[in-house]
């Protein structure tokens, strides 16, 4: 029953719109849609905070030193709105992250899609907030 | 015999004027629509709704934010202030909301939030979720303020006009004028200090406000231009409300500078 729900919760959180989330900022602002991350990590920290969510990812490097990523998500009321809550973002749990790394070359950037090891995702924001298309004619 | 003729006339002119007086049978047969009203008859937007979105047809953005369709702009002023402003790398002027700073009227009620709107007969309020603006606007006929310094929503006031509640407001300080910078990195679309904007709210149906924008800038264009859109009730929401929204609370990488890890 716990993951039919969680299925229609994430249906939900991909329908209407797919994401589009980020408002209070744009893309450009902060991540460089040039840098495309694809993260595997423990998820050691969530912050439901605004104006965007942050989640903390444990990365093990090959040398097997551990390097934390923070990554930013949609505001937490739009989440809700889509049926994305909180604890769908498992401390503890091994996660894949797919996103853009911040513009400043740290170790933060844009996630917009945690997939656990089963295959469940959770759509914390949407890379279609990136603005890679043309400059459209005026 | 005559009293007999008379009501034959009667019944002729009745009829005439009947005709000439109702619409066609198809048109009586469209229920007028069962509008939310207040006690005191005013049409009733107190509740809960989705931010303002777009008829078909028109541009959309790549953000949720709803942005003006470029059709709908009148020409612009020869030799008037410049609509379209280029980034310039410097991340303040690039991006001010980046730093907390406001979205500004109507950039902040196209904003893709919840909004809950608070009636009286005094005033209506309308709350965004989005930076959790707030426009608290007249409906007692008091004129603009004067005095004041550009704002960035602006000074509004409204009035009935029958079933359609106009909202007009001046007194803005330049500004975005909307998310466009969203779908196009490279420039933002300035509203100047002359901007004066004219909403006009009713009820289409039920569960939906017909919602125009008038944009009268003669700094920057030769004539007002205006754009419809929908707002959309959400008594659904109304559960939850609106969430809290501080937009300092965990600003991590203002100007794209996040500062390492945390």
């Amino acid at each position: 029953m716990k993951r039919v729900v969680f299925t229609i919760l994430v249906i939900l959180a991909l329908s209407g719109g797919a994401g589009r989330l980020l408002a209070h900022h744009s893309f450009a602002a902060e991540f460089d849609d040039k840098q495309p991350l694809k993260l595997t990590g423990t998820l050691t920290k969530v912050e439901w905070t605004n104006p965007h969510i942050w989640y903390y990812i444990d990365v093990k490097n090959p040398d097997g030193s551990i390097t934390t990523w923070g990554l930013s998500g949609g505001a937490p009321g739009q989440l809700m709105r889509r049926g994305v809550k909180k604890d769908q973002l498992v401390v503890g749990s091994v996660v894949n992250v797919e996103g853009f790394r911040a513009k400043d070359g740290s170790h933060n950037g844009f996630g917009s899609k945690v997939t656990y090891a089963d295959g469940r995702n959770v759509f914390t924001a949407t890379p279609l907030d990136r603005q890679s298309t043309p400059a459209p004619a005026k | 015999m005559a009293v007999h003729r008379l009501s034959r006339w009667a019944l002729l002119l009745l009829a005439v004027s009947a005709l000439s007086t109702f619409p066609p049978l198809s048109a009586q047969n469209t229920p007028t629509p069962a509008i939310p009203r207040t006690t005191d008859g005013k049409p009733d937007f107190n509740g809960t709704y989705q931010w303002p979105t777009y008829l078909p047809g028109d541009e959309r953005g790549r953000s949720n934010a709803t942005i003006f369709d470029r059709k709908r702009f009148a020409p612009f002023k020869p030799g008037g202030e410049p609509f379209y402003e280029p980034r310039t790398g410097d991340p303040r002027h690039d991006e001010p909301r980046d730093f907390c700073m406001p979205a500004g009227f109507p950039a902040s009620i196209l904003s893709g939030n919840a909004m809950q709107f608070f009636q009286t007969k005094t005033h209506l309020v309308m709350v965004h979720e989005f930076q959790r603006n707030t426009r608290i606007i007249p409906l007692d006929g008091r004129p603009h303020r004067e005095g004041l310094e550009p704002m960035f929503d602006g000074d509004p006031v409204g009035k009935w006009d029958g079933d359609t509640l106009v909202i007009d407001t001046t007194n803005f300080k330049r500004w975005a004028l909307d998310d466009h910078h969203y779908t196009n990195p490279n420039e933002f679309r300035m509203h100047s200090d002359a901007l004066h904007t004219i909403e006009r709210l009713r009820w289409k149906s039920p569960t939906a406000i017909s919602y125009t924008i008038t944009i009268d800038d003669p700094k920057i264009f030769t004539a007002p231009w205006s754009q419809e859109f929908e707002i959309i009730a959400k008594p659904e929401w109304e559960k939850d409300g609106l969430f809290e929204y501080v937009c300092q609370e965990n600003n991590r990488c203002p100007g794209g500078k996040c500062g390492g890890e945390k």
